[in-house]
């Protein structure tokens, strides 16, 4: 089979929870695919590899004429579809590479709750790593800088330009501010 | 949705009063942002309200994993995108929600999907940057189901021309999905300027854009070429702020990359489609690139690879300019560079020498043993590739192998074992290769116990192989596969075992194995659970049984089946009692009468009708009732019932004699190949049985392979042949068709026209009909009277008659055929060589729907094409035998010559132009080569049309790059022995 001399390289991106329920799921060039082309085809798909795949941490196998590479981390797993004639190692270095940018943008909490409170920045990572099946970028970190953060607070509370940080780090951070502080005085007391 | 709403309803029938005014007053309030687009404003509130009600009862919907509901969706996100001032948290988020229903699935009808798309559409007012590139993937998402999308063109140009840098690149990447063939050329200039933007991210958005614009405006696209040739060569680095959105990285810049280079491979990726028709462009490209360092991403040089391969493909001749650049990315920092390049130097390897071949190798072997699972895979993957073909050349590996068979990814393993297996097969010649053998079984004998069921069953299929090619082995593999039968396993395990334990009965030549093997049978079947794989047993045994030296042993354990099991084993076993008495004869026939006497009395039908049926055969000797000599062509037999209903002529009833039969000899012969192919694909076909990929590896070898499944279905092939010889008319007078050789080129495929030729014997009336297949490759002319000249050159073989071809349109193909009377095989000269010449009328089609000027006369011209020639295999079949010696010894006509063979470098070459000259059956896996052995042995077995068996003995030895082959030709007939020796050449 010749290689695929084109830049179309990715068959589908997924998500699945624990249960191999879908959380994301894409399919990239639907329309031009033989076999995933309904969403009762793709589903049934996804059934089965969940079935190969789950707790199994092999990174890579052969299935139903594609290669498929994933990353099971705590209660999730992302798999990444390519065709079967693909370079292994490029796939696998990008379902790698996207999983640890998702780790990052997750603050390292890489789990279902997460995934799908913070979805925004999972699609939007994706959508910066394969744009319909072409590989736009590889590199974690560049993905990472790519993805904007959601706006940090509501318009009002912006216009009024007070702004009280009191997550965990904005406490941490109010902390050692005063310690600091706290340090120059002493200082300057001696 | 329809669900939903009557849910409500009953809902509120139920509830209190109290509760449905409260949902009233809600509809109300709602109604009054509503937009007057909604059509069904009525329905919509109401699902409105039960949604309400739903969310309401489950507070916690979306973070417990629930999908949020799509019609809550479609309704906040119309409310919130209209609100003045927007709030860009809540729209994100609302925005996230849609996304994931969309990639969960749902699907908005277009007319929502469209409404969504122009209220999505107004958020580009807004400023803030996080929500307009969560804007931008949303409305890429829904352009494929919305209409009028080209509305927000220039909301989009107007984004990418001033627009922030955080979704500049989006927008390009959104704008491809948005613009249609006729605006692209609209944007024409956008593009070039964001194609040489400085900043990286920026160019490869547009690279991949102008990439997808590619099947809708190539012309457009193709203007771009300048553009993206500068792309390859420059530096762009990403602005200085690039990594300050996240706070991870903080200030810590100095180890973040600056560029990421994907632009070079988005950009050669583009600039294949936009130069590929020019050969000489694409070369330069290549040189220009290959040489150090111009290309810094392990992507874009995969790419380069791939460009090198596509091209080769094209032109071999280009090999020695190309190859030293492969062979450079061997040794690379990037894994997957380096398997970029093995992958396509093994699929070039035709084209490579030996010791190049070796540092391929060498690179496989580093990386099998590095850690990363999908390297490894990927470097076994290849050399179980090689295996298939060339398992010499990887037995340098071997010791790497054996340590992957414990490996934890069990694709991995189950290639190791395959691979192995196939390397000590080439091994077992040498000496050192049963050493080999023994040690790999003890290593999966200790492994069969922790691995899963369809994995041994793999394993099996492989042990089978093994011992059919290498009959020599069978010892140790047949007391393999039987310690595997006796260790508990479910169905589907054991009749693998049982399959594979019958081939090898079938196929080896050794007495002693197919003893040892019935044997295990019939200790077998004293303590089998399955009442299927009872009766198959003793099916066989009825079979070979009476055969061997001592018949009283296994009727012993019949009878014990007799006794003790229930009425299915016990009546198959009646069976198999009656054919030892009809075989074996004498005492043992009486004895067995008196054992059927018994089941005379057996309380189950099945069981006294079946004694009674075969006692009554025994006694009146009626062997052909009880024993199968032969067997019905079953595809033939298909296809002449068929024929037979559809005539409809039921007044004659259907004749069986006309059906081919086929003898048990032969139908041995098709089995074994059928076997060996089946186990060749099955082998590589790997654990989760993907049969693209050993599809895609046959057809890649030399074409061995096809072969074979040309045997197997040479009967069904003929039967049609014959089916359409006697459509025609003058060919009726010639009988029954003997035999159809396969289709043979006389021109180049890419010719203007393409000839194939196939050759039909008719023995009985001395016949020789030649089909010549031309397909006209022409588009513009039609030709006319096609017919074709042959000159045989020997003069016992004359011209009957013509049947030429009137007419023939462009891309179609039609048959000539030519008719000869032959000589028969007492006559002097046998074989033939036919000089072809294809003659013709041209006449050139004047307008679109195919027409020609009735006027024109056209020119008549005529076409050499090569010459077709008769050799031995015409006249003979293939047959298999378990014993070649003993059947060669037999046949009384001797014949020998040596031939120094014509254009042959190596024995593998030579073995394969013996197989197809002589149309003969390899025995003994004598088809297999060994490698760096300088002389081997072919044995070969056939039947020739008038019934004789032949044999040929060959010895090849091959000296300074020529093979010299000594051939031995037996027959039943000395004109046939003397036939084959002398078409060897």
């Amino acid at each position: 089979m010749a290689p695929n001399i084109g830049l179309y390289t990715i068959s589908a991106t997924l998500i699945l929870d624990n249960e191999g329920e879908r959380l994301y799921a894409k399919y990239y060039r639907e329309s031009e695919s033989h076999q995933y082309q309904t969403l009762s085809q793709q589903l049934q798909f996804e059934k089965n590899l969940f079935s190969k795949i789950n707790k199994l941490h092999q990174d890579i196998i052969l299935y139903d004429n594609h290669l498929i590479t994933y990353k099971q981390t705590n209660d999730i797993i992302l798999i990444t579809v390519a065709p079967l004639n693909e370079n292994e190692s490029l796939v696998y270095s990008l379902t790698n590479n996207l999983n640890e940018a998702l780790n990052i943008l997750l603050d390292s909490t890489f789990d279902k709750i997460t995934v799908l409170e913070k979805y925004d920045l999972v699609s939007l990572c994706v959508d910066e790593c394969i744009d319909d099946g072409i590989i736009l970028e590889i590199d974690p970190a560049i993905l990472v800088s790519r993805v904007t953060n959601p706006p940090t607070a509501s318009n009002v509370s912006n216009d009024l330009n007070i702004h009280i940080d009191l997550s965990e780090r904005g406490l941490f951070n109010a902390l050692s501010f005063a310690s600091k502080k706290l340090g120059e005085k002493l200082q300057q007391g001696l | 949705m329809i669900l939903r709403i009557t849910y409500y309803i009953s809902n509120t029938n139920q509830s209190a009063g109290g509760k449905t005014k409260k949902l009233h007053v809600r509809i109300y309030e709602y109604q009054s942002g509503f937009y007057k687009h909604l059509s069904i404003v009525h329905i919509s509130s109401v699902l409105r309200m039960s949604a309400q009600l739903y969310k309401k009862n489950d507070a916690y919907s979306t973070s417990s994993g629930q999908l949020p509901d799509k019609m809550t969706i479609f309704q906040e996100c119309l409310q919130q995108f209209n609100l003045s001032p927007v709030n860009a948290k809540k729209c994100r988020q609302l925005l996230a929600k849609l996304l994931r229903l969309l990639y969960h699935g749902e699907k908005f009808p277009s007319s929502e999907s469209t409404t969504l798309f122009f209220s999505i559409s107004k958020l580009f007012q807004h400023k803030d940057l996080s929500l307009r590139q969560m804007v931008y993937l949303t409305i890429k998402e829904l352009s494929a189901t919305s209409q009028d999308i080209l509305m927000v063109t220039s909301s989009i140009m107007k984004d990418i021309q001033g627009g922030d840098l955080i979704y500049k690149p989006n927008a390009i990447r959104t704008l491809a999905n948005v613009l249609d063939a006729s605006t692209v050329s609209a944007s024409e200039r956008l593009f070039k300027n964001c194609l040489v933007d400085r900043n990286p991210i920026v160019s490869s958005a547009a690279l991949i854009s102008s990439y997808k614009l590619l099947p809708i405006a190539k012309d457009v696209v193709k203007r771009f070429t300048n553009e993206t040739l500068e792309t390859i060569q420059s530096l762009k680095q990403f602005p200085s702020n690039q990594f300050q959105l996240h706070e991870y990285y903080g200030s810590a810049t100095t180890n973040l990359p600056s560029t990421s280079y994907m632009y070079q491979y988005h950009a050669l990726g583009l600039l294949y489609h936009l130069r590929n028709h020019d050969k000489m462009a694409l070369m330069k490209l290549i040189t220009s690139l290959s040489d150090g360092s111009s290309l810094k991403n392990s992507l874009s040089i995969i790419q380069l690879i791939r460009y090198i391969n596509k091209i080769l493909s094209d032109d071999k001749s280009l090999i020695t300019h190309l190859f030293p650049i492969l062979s450079g990315f061997l040794k690379h920092k990037s894994d997957m560079v380096e398997i970029e390049a093995c992958k396509t130097l093994i699929d070039l390897q035709h084209l490579i020498n030996e010791s190049d071949f070796m540092n391929i190798i060498t690179t496989l072997q580093k990386l099998l043993s590095v850690p990363r699972t999908s390297t490894r895979f990927a470097a076994i993957r290849l050399i179980n590739k090689i295996s298939i073909k060339n398992p010499e050349k990887i037995i340098v590996v071997n010791l790497e192998l054996e340590s992957l068979i414990n490996d934890s990814n069990r694709s991995i393993s189950t290639l190791a074992i395959t691979t192995l297996l196939k390397t000590m097969g080439a091994g077992t010649i040498n000496d050192t290769g049963g050493e080999g053998v023994d040690r790999l079984i003890g290593k999966m004998t200790s492994l069969m116990d922790e691995i899963t069921e369809d994995f041994k069953i793999v394993i099996i299929e492989a042990i089978e192989n093994l011992a059919l090619k290498f009959p020599s082995k069978h010892k140790r593999l047949v007391s393999f596969l039987t310690d595997l039968l006796r260790d508990e396993g479910s169905l589907e395990l054991k009749s693998t075992i049982v399959d594979a334990l019958f081939d090898l009965i079938k196929f080896l030549p050794d007495e002693g194995a197919k003893k040892l093997i019935l044997m295990n049978l019939c200790e077998f079947i004293e303590d089998c659970e399955f009442t299927e794989l009872s009766v198959r047993i003793l099916h066989l045994l009825g079979d070979e049984g009476p055969n061997t030296s001592n018949p009283s042993y296994y009727i012993r354990h019949i009878y014990n089946r007799l006794v003790l099991e229930n009425s299915i084993i016990r009546s198959s076993a009646v069976i198999a009692l009656a054919k030892f008495a009809i075989v074996c004869g004498g005492d043992v026939s009486k004895n067995i009468e008196v054992l059927l006497n018994r089941c005379l009395n057996d309380v189950d039908d099945e069981v006294r009708d079946r004694a009674s049926v075969s006692l009554n055969f025994i006694h009146n000797s009626r062997k052909d009732l009880i024993i199968n000599e032969f067997q019905y062509d079953l595809g033939a037999l298909e296809g002449k019932l068929t024929h037979y209903l559809n005539e409809a002529a039921f007044d004659n009833s259907f004749d069986i004699n006309e059906v081919g039969v086929i003898s048990s000899e032969e139908l041995k012969s098709i089995d074994y190949n059928r076997k060996l192919t089946k186990l060749d694909s099955t082998s590589f076909a790997e654990s989760s049985a993907n049969e693209r990929d050993a599809e895609d590896l046959t057809t890649n070898g030399k074409g061995g392979d096809d072969s074979n499944n040309d045997v197997a279905n040479a009967l069904l092939k003929q039967q049609e042949y014959a089916q359409q010889l006697s459509a025609i008319p003058e060919f009726e007078s010639y009988g029954k068709l003997s035999s159809s050789s396969p289709a043979s080129y006389l021109t180049e495929k890419e010719n203007e026209f393409v000839v194939t030729a196939v050759k039909h014997f008719f023995i009985e009336s001395q016949k020789l009909v030649v089909q010549y297949n031309i397909t006209n490759t022409l588009n513009h002319l039609v030709i006319q009277d096609v017919s074709v000249i042959a000159q045989p050159d020997n003069e016992l073989y004359t011209e009957d008659l013509i049947i030429s071809l009137e007419n023939l349109q462009p891309e179609q193909t039609g048959t000539v055929y030519v008719s000869f009377s032959t000589p028969n095989i007492d006559d002097e000269e046998l074989l033939v060589a036919f000089g072809n010449t294809l003659s013709y009328t041209n006449k050139e089609i004047i307008d679109e729907k195919g027409n020609i000027d009735e006027t024109d006369e056209g020119w008549s011209e005529e076409y050499q094409i090569e010459d077709l020639e008769v050799l031995a295999g015409d006249f003979v079949h293939p047959l298999y035998n378990s014993n070649f010696t003993a059947v060669y010894e037999q046949l009384s006509f001797e014949e020998s010559a040596v031939v120094s063979l014509k254009n042959t470098k190596t024995l593998e070459i030579g073995v394969e132009k013996l197989l197809k000259q002589l149309n003969m059956m390899p025995l003994d896996g004598s088809e297999y080569v060994p490698s760096d052995s300088t002389s081997h042995t072919l044995k070969l077995f056939g039947k020739d049309v008038w019934g004789t068996k032949v044999g040929a003995l060959v010895k090849l030895a091959s000296a300074g790059g020529k093979v010299v082959a000594k051939v031995s030709v037996k027959s039943e007939n000395d004109k046939v022995a003397k036939l084959v020796a002398e078409s060897i050449n």
